[in-house]
This record gives structure tokens, C-alpha cells and sequence, in this order.
């Protein structure tokens, strides 16, 4: 079962608390929804296979805490990390005015430089949006971010949102392939090259 | 790092009044820092017990601690995955947020009574859990001192007897509250056992720590008379568990061919750990008994010697000393030379001269060789139903005692439950098989460390291994490369000259390997002595015993000198000896030797060696591991 298991990758979800990171998990790993669930302490911690052009890779996704008072442990997970999912809330323009700080401790933490980042904006299935989709994208499109807007009550886009993420990490060769597993020629400008056209925006709605 | 960090902890460890660290320090922790706390745990659980084998211990150590920490289950998963090996990068990050803590930013050695207190929470002491709490105090940069004093208060405040008259009323007053509410907090977890189920399950030894508690429970009408020996025995017979402990334990008869088998008292001590030294050989006039050898042992406070065949031992003693004293003077430098340039080379032809001798040491080295065995595995018994009570066992040997280990450690292996009872071992120029596949088994019993000593010169080993010719590799007298954390492979050949040096050299390779002696007590006394005046009465009263006995030792050795002088190793030239192959290091390390043994031959000069730092520089030389050794469990490297 392991064998035809192209790579673990390590993806990471942040964003500020409330934004329903959580539940995007869930709904990703288990197919559920839960409006009632608890803030999560420190991280929470799920493994994934998913199958993407019939490649298979296992995720093994930290949920990290929104709340403020965790924030402190939220730099002990980024190391390592391949894929980061930063979510806001569509209703909520203060979770999106925030991105630009989550996007810093990114900076700051993070180990590798050509880490995939995916924008997410939870909660569409909800009346009083705040932030509107070409926000979002605009948003994204500057920061070299995918970008997808779902909703982890009605499904809408989740899977979407880790299958690219996972799609575009398996692109970026020098990204997952560890010494161990060196797959003859490592083209050096490849991973360049892939660096400035971060534009696969997937549409959605 | 630890040497900077040390000095406020020494200071702190004189306790101001008004500190109260009586409360679950762990509990007392906001959310993060618990999280942090179990992230360490996990972290480290992943490190030192990373085989698919013991998945399931890792998850029950998580299950409790978050259970202890009063944790959501929530972050079980996560905390899962840092047990399971993921996510170790975040350790820096848990260490610096713990140690943030408002609980323990001002006093960090705070977590380590909360660790010891979960450890024994269940009235067991786990050696896996003694391991992983050394290792998280070592991450959190605490010295190894504090998780002996923590250990230690935790038996104090059970025994409530040991009060202190010293003291003003006032200050035994409130020392006996924050005793009795500490005490309590430390009993929480032993009373929801129920004192039987208590002294059921740690029994044995364990025993007057857990009657103290009991006595709590059971009323204070009883408590004087469980703190004697008999009222160990009503204990044991009211909750039918045997409680006498090691040297209560007799041979009712026979078993299989062991004459001899019994626990002597090393030292007076009580401890949540205990150790066990065996000796490998008996000797005539200063080494006359079991326990000599091991006169600057002090690796924990409560030690046992295991006096085993004592006849067959000293009948092989005799052998030896005949086999050293004149007898093949000549013949032996001369297979010196052969070993010391040529390890064990098979193809080692020895003088003609010693074979004709051989008779002397192959018969009685014979009978010890295959008593030994038969030792281990009794010695393993013993063990596994747990005589010595619910808590890690050190065993350290020499010679024939290292193949008694050998063996216990191989019928343990065999059994299921035999996981978290010995914490360390140490194997001195042990007789038998050095191949890694051997040695394999063990890693599953042994929580800690397993420590090889060899000496690469050591000629009786490879003589009475020269017809064996299955037995290529022996353990004493090379390193076992087995690739385990566990392993270490110690190089003695710098301590150790011959086989007999392993006696008579005791208290340097216990130095040298990184067991704590008398002497390395004494320079961490500070602060084991501020902390409890029991560390500090017993090491006095341990002293005071080795003191009268000083002197007369001094002459023996003396005598020794003058019987050894005629044929000692030194006169060997160092430059003859090493042409080119290894050579350097050899060299030196012979050298070195000679001038050790010149020192030693120096009437009253205890320490050949001057400084442990150079000792363990020494090793590092010659032995990639050697500086591991050192590291966790001697004092020497902080």
C-alpha cells in the first residue's frame, strides 16, 4: 500500500482564529461538518492520501490554533512545511485585513522559500459577505498565491483547494523530492521557472 | 550551555519559604504551555523510542500525560504525530514557550518534581519513563542533579518519619505543611491505586515507599511499625505481596546448578532507582569479597552487589593471580605485544610456553563461564517478577559479572513483559559474543543505555578465547557495532592494561564509562545536600564507613605494588609497540597508560587521572561514542 505512495507532504493550515480552518480539514479528511466545534489547542494533526494525475501523495496536514494565545507554538510548525493553506472568512473583513501579518510570520518562519501557498475565503454559503471574490484574487494574484473561495458546510471547493495545492507542490520537483528519493537530474532553473508563474487560479463560482 | 545555565539553579536550589512549587506545576500551566509540555514529551518519546514496537507504549505515555495535564483529547491526534516522529522540528520552539512559563520562568527545575510525580502517578516506576524524563529535562536544560532531587523529595515527603530536629519550630512547621500538601498532590495518584493494589504492584523494594504511603491511608496507628523491617513483612503479608526485597531474597533451593546466589547491600540507602553491581571474579587478600570492587560505586543511593558462586570465583581468582604473578611473566609481554598490535587476529599464535600453563585458567575459567550464564538467567527471574519492586534497574558488571549481565539481558528478551525494568547497563571486558546480532535483542530490554567497555589489550580475554575460534569477535575486547541509540562503546585501553584491571582499576573505568561515583557525588553534593539533609546524612554516613577502611586499603595496595613491580606492563616500550598501524593513538594512549599506572603505584594518590575532562577528550579520540557516554550519565561533561 505504502509503495505507490509518491511522497508525504507536509501542508499547513493557518489563518486567524474563526476563519473555519478546522472545519475545512474536516470536511477535507472526513466528509463532515460540525458548526458547533471547539477552538482547536495548539494543532491539530490529520493524514491524507490523495490522488493527483495519478500520482499518490500522502498529507500529513497541521491545523494549527487561530487563537491569539497559541500563537506563540505557531512557529514550531512551519519548518519543513511543502504547502501552506492561509484561510479568511468571507464575512469578515478584519480576517482578511490580517493576511498581510500571517504572510510575514510566513516569511519569517518558514524554511524553504518556494513553499506553495494557497489563499482559501471560507464560508461563501454565508449572506453577509464582506470581501468580495475579486479581492481575494487580486490578493493572491500579488502575492503569488493559488486561490480558490469554499465553504466547508456545503463542500463547495475544498477538495479543489488541496487537490491543486497538492497538484502544483508535485510540479515543484525540488520542492518534495528528498535526497533519498533523487529522481535522476535535478534541473536547477527548473524550479525558477516555476516560481514566477504562480497563476493557476482555479475558478470556481 | 548547561555549565552557564547552572549557576541560578544552584542558587535557587536553596528554597525560599514562600515558594510553594506544591501544586501540579504541569496543571498550573496555561493551555500553550501544556501543549507544549506534552509536545516535548511526545517529541521525545519519538526519539528515544522510535521502533514500530513500542507505538503502543508511546500512545499510552500520551494518553496519560494529557490526561495528566488535563489536556482536551482534542490534541491527541497531534500529539500522536509529534510521538510518532513528525514534527520534531518545533522542539526549540516547545522548550522556549514551556520555559516562558509564569510557573517556571523563574525556577524551570519546577517541572521536573511535576515529571517524576507523573511518572510515578500509577505506583510504578517505568525505566522507559526514567529514560524520557532524563531526556526532557535535558532538553529543557535542567541538570540531571534536579531530577535526583525531585526523585528523592518524592520519597522524602512519603516518609514523613524523617523529620529533621535541626530545625526551629517554626521552620519544621511549615516544612511539614508544604511536606504534607506536596505530599499529598504526590499521593493523589498512589491512593486512587488503593494501598493494596499499591503495594501489590510495586512490592519488593518499593516497599517502604509505598508502606509510608499506605500509612497515610491505612492510618498514622501503623505507620511507625511499617517503617521497620517488620512491619515490611506485615505489610507484605496483609496485602500478600512480597515485600522483603532483594536481600531478602534467598535461594528456597537449589536452582539448576547455581550454589550461590544472593543481594548484598552495596550502600544504606533508599532510592526510586536502584542499582546492581557484579563482580567478575574473587581474589585473595583486598578483593576478597563481592562488594570490594565496587567501594566508589555510587550511581544511586540504594546499591546491591550480587554475591554469586563465590567458590568457583575465588578458585578462578586464584588461577588469575597465579597465571599474573611471575608465573608467565616473560611469555605474556610477549602476547601483549602480539594482542596490542594485532587486536584479535585469529591467526594469533601463542607461545608455547603459555599453553603448557593453560590448565590453569581453562578449567575453573570454564566452570565460571558456564555458571555465569546460568546466573544471568536466574538473575533475569528475579528481575522480571520483580523482587526489587516497580522501579528501573542499573546493572553494571566486570568480567564474568558483564556475561551474567549478558545473559539476564538475553533470557529477558525472551519474555514479553520485559520492557521498563532495566535502565542502564554497563559491560566491563565482557566474555562473550561482540556481534551485533546478539546484541540486537537487547535494545527491547534495555530503556537507557547499553554500555560496552573493551579493551583492545586485554590478552587473558583473547587467551582463554583462543579456542574458540567460533567466538571471533568478544565483546570485551572490541566495540559492538550495533547501530542503536542505546549502544555505547567505550574504549578502555587507556584505563585498563589487562583483565585484572577491571578490579583493580574499578573506580577510574566507572569514571571513565560516565557511572557516578563517590567522588562525583560529593562535587554535585552542593546541591543534592541544600536539597535534602538525608542525601547529605547518607553520603556522610557512607563515607564515614569508607574512612576507617582507607588506610589499611592503602597498604594492601602497598603490597600490591611491590608484587606487581617485577613484571608490570610498563617496562614495555611504547615506541616498540606501535610501529605505524594505528599507531598514534596507541601510542599515546599507552603512555598514557604508563604514566597512570605510575601514579597509581603512588601510595594514597587515589585519581590517576587528573581531571575527568581529559579523560573524556581522551575517549572521544579513540571512540566515536565515547563522548555519548559520558554525556547523560556522568556529571563529568557538564
Amino acid at each position: 500500500m505504502d509503495e505507490d505512495i509518491l511522497t508525504t507532504l507536509k501542508i499547513l493550515i493557518i489563518g486567524e482564529s474563526g476563519v473555519g480552518k478546522s472545519s475545512l480539514l474536516l470536511r477535507f479528511t472526513d466528509d463532515t461538518f460540525d458548526p458547533e466545534l471547539a477552538a482547536t489547542i495548539g494543532v491539530d494533526f490529520k493524514v491524507k492520501t490523495i490522488s493527483v494525475d495519478g500520482n499518490k501523495a500522502k498529507l500529513a496536514i497541521w491545523d494549527t490554533a487561530g487563537q491569539e494565545r497559541f500563537r506563540t507554538l505557531t512557529p514550531s510548525y512551519y519548518r519543513g512545511a511543502q504547502g501552506v493553506i492561509l484561510v479568511y472568512d468571507v464575512t469578515r473583513r478584519d480576517t482578511f485585513a490580517k493576511l498581510d501579518n500571517w504572510l510575514t510570520e510566513l516569511e519569517t518562519y518558514c524554511t524553504r522559500n518556494d513553499i506553495v501557498k494557497m489563499l482559501v475565503g471560507n464560508k461563501i454559503d454565508k449572506e453577509n459577505r464582506e470581501v468580495d471574490r475579486n479581492e481575494g484574487l487580486k490578493f493572491a494574484r500579488k502575492h503569488s498565491m493559488l486561490f480558490i473561495e469554499a465553504s466547508a458546510k456545503t463542500c463547495d471547493g475544498v477538495q479543489c483547494a488541496f487537490e491543486e495545492l497538492v497538484e502544483k507542490i508535485i510540479q515543484t520537483p525540488g520542492l518534495w523530492e528528498s535526497e533519498s528519493q533523487n529522481r535522476g537530474v535535478k534541473l536547477s532553473n527548473h524550479e525558477e521557472g516555476y516560481r514566477g508563474g504562480c497563476g493557476g487560479y482555479c475558478s470556481m463560482l | 550551555m548547561a555549565a552557564e545555565s547552572q549557576k541560578p539553579w544552584r542558587k535557587g536550589t536553596r528554597r525560599p519559604e514562600s515558594e510553594e512549587p506544591l501544586q501540579c506545576v504541569g496543571q498550573q500551566l496555561a493551555e500553550p504551555g501544556k501543549f507544549a509540555y506534552a509536545a516535548l514529551w511526545g517529541i521525545s518519546l519519538a526519539s528515544l523510542f522510535p521502533g514500530p514496537e513500542d507505538s503502543s507504549y508511546r500512545t499510552e505515555v500520551i494518553e496519560r500525560l494529557v490526561k495528566w495535564l488535563e489536556l482536551s483529547e482534542a490534541v491527541l491526534p497531534a500529539m500522536l504525530a509529534f510521538a510518532g516522529g513528525l514534527g520534531g522540528e518545533g522542539t526549540d520552539t516547545f522548550v522556549q514557550i514551556l520555559l516562558k512559563e509564569p510557573a517556571l520562568s523563574e525556577n524551570p527545575k519546577n517541572i521536573t518534581q511535576d515529571l517524576v510525580a507523573f511518572s510515578l502517578k500509577d505506583g510504578s516506576y517505568d525505566a522507559r519513563l526514567r529514560v524520557l524524563l532524563a531526556h526532557v529535562t535535558w532538553l529543557l536544560r535542567i541538570p540531571p542533579v534536579e531530577l535526583e532531587a525531585a526523585e528523592e523529595r518524592l520519597l522524602e515527603c512519603l516518609n514523613e518519619e524523617e523529620e529533621e530536629e535541626s530545625e526551629t519550630a517554626e521552620a519544621s512547621r511549615k516544612k511539614k505543611e508544604r511536606r504534607r500538601r506536596l505530599k499529598r498532590y504526590l499521593l493523589i495518584g498512589l491512593a486512587t491505586v488503593g494501598g493494596g493494589t499499591v503495594i501489590g504492584l510495586t512490592g519488593g523494594l518499593a516497599a517502604p515507599l509505598v508502606a509510608a504511603g499506605a500509612a497515610a491511608i491505612i492510618g498514622s496507628a501503623g505507620a511507625a511499625a511499617l517503617g521497620s523491617v517488620a512491619g515490611i513483612a506485615v505489610m507484605a503479608s496483609l496485602f500478600g505481596a512480597a515485600g522483603a526485597g532483594l536481600t531478602g531474597y534467598k535461594m528456597k533451593k537449589r536452582v539448576g546448578a547455581i550454589e550461590e546466589f544472593e543481594f548484598l547491600p552495596l550502600t544504606e540507602g533508599k532510592q526510586l532507582h536502584i542499582t546492581v553491581a557484579i563482580t567478575g571474579w574473587l581474589s585473595t587478600g583486598k578483593f576478597g569479597s563481592f562488594t570490594a570492587p565496587w567501594s566508589s560505586l555510587l550511581h544511586s543511593k540504594e546499591q546491591y552487589c550480587l554475591a554469586w558462586e563465590s567458590k568457583y570465583l575465588m578458585e578462578l581468582g586464584n588461577a588469575l593471580d597465579s597465571l599474573w604473578n611471575g608465573l608467565v611473566n616473560m611469555v605474556a609481554q610477549e602476547a601483549l605485544k602480539y594482542t596490542v598490535l594485532a587486536g584479535i587476529v585469529t591467526a594469533l599464535t601463542w607461545p608455547a610456553s603459555l599453553l603448557t600453563v593453560a590448565s590453569v585458567i581453562d578449567n575453573p575459567w570454564g566452570v565460571c563461564l558456564h555458571r555465569s550464564a546460568e546466573v544471568g538467567k536466574h538473575l533475569a527471574q528475579i528481575l522480571l517478577s520483580r523482587q526489587q519492586g516497580r522501579r528501573p534497574v542499573t546493572l553494571i558488571g566486570f568480567s564474568l559479572g558483564a556475561r551474567v549481565i549478558y545473559f539476564c539481558l538475553r533470557e529477558m528478551a525472551k519474555e514479553k513483559d520485559c520492557k521498563g525494568i532495566i535502565e542502564d547497563v554497563v559491560l566491563l571486558g565482557a566474555p562473550v559474543e561482540g556481534d551485533a546480532k546478539s546484541w540486537k535483542p537487547f535494545t527491547k530490554v534495555v530503556a537507557g543505555k547499553i554500555i560496552n567497555g573493551y579493551c583492545r589489550g586485554d590478552w587473558l580475554l583473547s587467551f582463554v578465547y583462543r579456542t574458540s575460534s567460533v567466538q571471533l569477535s568478544v565483546a570485551g575486547l572490541q566495540p559492538v557495532t550495533l547501530d542503536d541509540r542505546r549502544m555505547v562503546n567505550v574504549d578502555l585501553s587507556s584505563v585498563v592494561s589487562g583483565h585484572l584491571d577491571y578490579m583493580k582499576q574499578m573506580d577510574t573505568i566507572l569514571k571513565a564509562v560516565g557511572v557516578k561515583t563517590k567522588q562525583c557525588r560529593l562535587e554535585e553534593g552542593g546541591t543534592l545536600a541544600v536539597l535534602s539533609n538525608k542525601t547529605a546524612e547518607s553520603q556522610a554516613v557512607a563515607l564515614h564507613d569508607d574512612a576507617p577502611a582507607e588506610p589499611s586499603m592503602r597498604q594492601e595496595e602497598d603490597e600490591d605494588t611491590v608484587h606487581i613491580a617485577p613484571w608490570s606492563w610498563e617496562p614495555v616500550p611504547s615506541q616498540e609497540l606501535c610501529p605505524g598501524d594505528s599507531a598514534q593513538g596507541l601510542g599515546s594512549e599507552l603512555r598514557e597508560n604508563s604514566q597512570a599506572q605510575e601514579q597509581q603505584n603512588r601510595p594514597g594518590q587515589e585519581e590517576p587521572f587528573t581531571t575527568d575532562a581529559s579523560d573524556s577528550s581522551h575517549h572521544s579520540q579513540t571512540t566515536d561514542h565515547a563522548t555519548c557516554a559520558i554525556d547523560p550519565l556522568s556529571p563529568s561533561s557538564r
